[in-house]
């Protein structure tokens, strides 16, 4: 659904990105993990056409997301690590414009079952300023699934989440690829990726240095008792 | 001394991130300075050299001076209303700079420094070459110069604390999370108003005076007094300067200067929790009041669908933001100061009458360059962090910036037309240029809104939190210098017919004539040149436009 080949990123002189590699099936959920500045947000932000690869290609649903940017756009469903939103529109307005622009089949029906599926009918019809952090991230999510997306990219899924949240999106993530979806998400939160991720990439100064389940990594550092903070400590360190 | 060392290192390296920026910048601060000192100059040398009033010469200039001081420190209270809010209260390195092992007091000092550097500066641009250029022409000693410019600091200082006192005000009054917009919008109006009482006063009776009028009223200038104002101590400090004396009223306005800002320091450091949590948000929801329904209202349904929904979407972010709808308020303050202007003129003659609407042509086309830098640049801008949402739907860039030219062009176009239609009829034109002002108004609201929507796409600024910060871009006086040009090119255009009219008689040219229809093509393809290209630019630069961080 989700295919990275060779992506290499640049801005200037700084490499963000450097010939990343890495495929999402239908079905599976990959996570990128790694430290800050690794290069995690600039490969989501190339998946889902927010910036231009300097190299390499991006394609989703078999759409080259620079090429035929609006076909793969279509297909995702993307939320990004701060929930920025227009503070001046209610919830229900927010994804009303949402479904106009994207011109989603019977979005005010949809819109309705997402605000109750997010615990948010009680403040759709209330401006989104008023929101805490979490229902902002809430609302963000609904807005990602509006038009039923065959592939969802999540940038830090549970930034600002309480625990019930937090469980509610792993749950949900899970039940995304279950359902035939495909999920690609970000985080700095080993417990996350070990907790729904089919695949692990780890990541590091803009490169993957490994790659595959959690049985794989293990087996990788010679370590079958080993958690995925040791693996990732070990690999990162081998890579510096 | 610390803040201040890393206040001005980060400034310093904001300019040299952007070092085409910061030449333009500082070169139009130049042209700005060197303008007001060439025209300081030749005032002061004209009432020098003025038949009969070389006694009073001196007077004059003085009150000119103490005039401009007083406008000028007006502009600095009202600027600094929003400026006070945004730096005291929305400043990002606030919590970060309060939770640090630093008294309160020195971060509002900091703070408050700020306010003023950032309020004042415009206003200084303009004053200090006159203040040089009046030190030239009078042969000052070198001790004016120091004295002029600290007696100019204390003046500043005064209306930037009355400002900063009166943000601290609304901050505690206005409706929670809505001060900084109520501030902007209150700012607005009053400039508004300010306009129309300028207005009011008819400076075109001047034109109408013999000389003698001309020196009565000059005398009469001369021997106003207005010694309770600070901008008339300001001008005696400048004034005894000159003679390299340091004035009791030099002493007076530097004392109250720093009393009102260690004033404001203590003050903000008190009242800075209690502002803040205003500042920082709505009553949490549940609280608020209910702003949608399930279904939705009637002109929604129909306006829905055009430009995919971003033209409802910005009506209904434009209509619930005062520091946006507070921008129609200048529109109609501008078309109505502009319509008294040109209607107040009164002239017999046809061929007179016709002279001053082709001269409306012309300056149709500048008014609406100067409305569409704050109603059409920023459009885009005004996406701000949520322009994510945008970015990665399935949507071409130039759908987006074609349904925000379509939200731009409707206020525009009924200015245009309306104005042109307004002057035409009440100076009772030929034909031709009756057919020519609303025409040429209607021309110049779509290339004004296409080159204020394209430009804004192509030279976006989404960290901008107002309208007015916007269009302070390279991107905005590129608009402003294209704007212009397309005002010149047509007023050309015009001129023929204009000439026609005037040299023929009332009914010499027709616009269904061959050559009416020639100029009216040459228009057409004139404003679609204005219109389309800079919208298809904007929309190839913001398709490549890529966040930073």
């Amino acid at each position: 659904m989700i295919e990275v080949r060779g992506l290499v990123k640049r801005y200037g002189r700084f490499t963000a990105v450097d010939g990343l590699s890495f495929e999402v099936a239908a079905g599976r959920v990959l996570a990128l993990l790694g430290p800050n500045g690794a290069g995690k947000s600039t490969t989501i932000r190339a998946v889902t056409g927010q910036v231009l690869p300097t190299a390499g290609t991006v394609t989703v649903g078999g759409h080259d997301v620079t090429r035929r940017p609006l076909e793969a756009k279509a297909l995702i469903g993307y939320v990004p690590d701060r929930p920025y939103l227009y503070p001046n529109l209610t919830g229900r307005e927010l994804l009303r414009f949402l479904g106009r622009l994207r011109r989603v089949e019977g979005a005010e029906e949809r819109a309705r079952e997402l605000l109750e599926r997010f615990e948010l009918t009680r403040a759709a019809d209330e401006l989104v300023q008023t929101y805490s952090h979490g229902m902002r991230q809430r609302l963000t999510f609904c807005a990602a699934l509006l038009h039923r997306p065959r592939a969802l990219v999540i940038d830090e899924p549970m930034v600002g989440l309480d625990p019930r949240g937090a469980r509610d999106v792993r749950l949900l993530m899970r039940r995304h690829a279950d359902e035939g979806g495909a999920v690609l998400l970000t985080t700095h939160s080993l417990a996350v990726a070990e907790a729904v991720a089919d695949e692990i990439v780890l990541m590091s100064r803009g490169r993957a240095v490994a790659r595959g389940t959690l049985a794989e990594l293990r087996r990788r550092v010679g370590d079958d008792a080993a958690d995925l903070e040791e693996i990732f400590l070990r690999l990162t360190e081998e890579a510096a | 001394m610390a803040l201040v060392a890393m206040r001005l290192r980060g400034s310093l390296n904001g300019l040299r991130r952007r070092p085409w920026r910061t030449v333009i910048g500082t070169a139009l601060l130049a042209v700005v300075a060197w303008g007001m000192h060439a025209l300081t100059v030749r005032a002061l040398r004209f009432l020098d050299g003025y038949p009969d009033i070389g006694t009073i010469a001196d007077a004059v200039a003085r009150r000119s001076l103490e005039g401009l001081l007083a406008v000028l420190m007006v502009a600095v209270a009202f600027s600094v209303l929003t400026g006070a809010i945004g730096t005291l209260y929305g400043s990002v390195d606030l919590p970060f700079l309060l939770s640090q092992p630093v008294p309160a007091y020195r971060v509002f000092a900091l703070k408050v420094a700020e306010t003023y550097a950032a309020s004042a500066m415009l206003p200084a641009v303009f004053t200090v070459p006159v203040l040089v250029a009046l030190g030239g022409e009078r042969d000052a000693p070198a001790a004016y110069y120091p004295i002029a410019l600290l007696a100019l600091a204390s003046l500043y200082a005064l209306p930037v604390a009355v400002g900063a006192l009166l943000a601290l005000v609304l901050m505690r009054l206005a409706p929670a999370g809505k001060a900084k917009e109520f501030a902007t919008a209150a700012s607005v109006v009053v400039a508004a108003g300010l306009v129309f009482g300028l207005r009011a006063l008819r400076p075109e009776q001047l034109q109408a005076m013999t000389p003698d009028e001309f020196e009565r009223l000059l005398q009469g200038f001369a021997a106003l007094q207005l010694g309770w104002l600070p901008s008339s101590w300001a001008a005696d400090a400048v004034w005894q300067g000159l003679a390299g004396r340091f004035s009791a009223g030099a002493t007076l306005l530097l004392a109250l200067a720093l009393v009102v800002l260690g004033g404001l320091v203590v003050l903000s450091s008190r009242a800075y929790a209690a502002g803040w949590y205003r500042a920082e948000g709505d009553a949490p929801w549940g609280g608020g009041r209910r702003r949608s329904s399930e279904r939705p209202p009637a002109w929604e349904r129909v306006l829905g669908p055009l430009g995919g929904g971003l033209v409802v979407k910005d009506l209904r972010l434009m209509l619930r933001d005062p520091s946006q709808w507070s921008q129609l308020l200048v529109l109609a303050a501008l078309a109505g100061v502009y319509f008294i202007s040109t209607a107040s003129v009164s002239v017999g003659i046809q061929r007179f009458r016709d002279v001053i609407g082709a001269i409306n042509v012309a300056f149709l086309g500048f008014l609406l360059a100067g409305v569409g830098v704050r109603l059409a640049f920023p459009l885009v801008s005004l996406e701000g962090e949520a322009v994510w949402l945008l970015r990665t739907a399935p949507v071409r860039a130039w759908r987006i910036v074609f349904a925000k030219f379509l939200g731009a062009l409707p206020p525009m176009l009924a200015l245009g037309v309306g104005l042109g239609a307004a002057v035409a009829g009440r100076l009772e034109l030929s034909p031709a240029l009756a057919v020519a002002a609303p025409l040429a108004g209607g021309l110049a609201a779509f290339a004004t809104a296409g080159l204020g929507v394209g430009l804004g796409a192509a030279f976006p600024r989404f960290d901008s939190v107002n309208p007015h910060e916007v269009a302070v871009s390279s991107g905005g006086l590129l608009y402003m210098a294209l704007s212009l040009a397309y005002a010149a090119l047509s007023t050309l255009l015009f001129a023929y017919p204009t000439w026609r009219s005037l040299v023929g008689g009332r009914n010499a040219f027709s616009w269904t004539a061959p050559d009416g229809l020639l100029v009216l093509a040459a228009l057409v393809l004139l404003c679609a040149l204005f219109t389309l290209v800079p919208l298809l630019l904007g929309s190839h630069r913001l398709s490549r436009w890529e966040p930073s961080d």
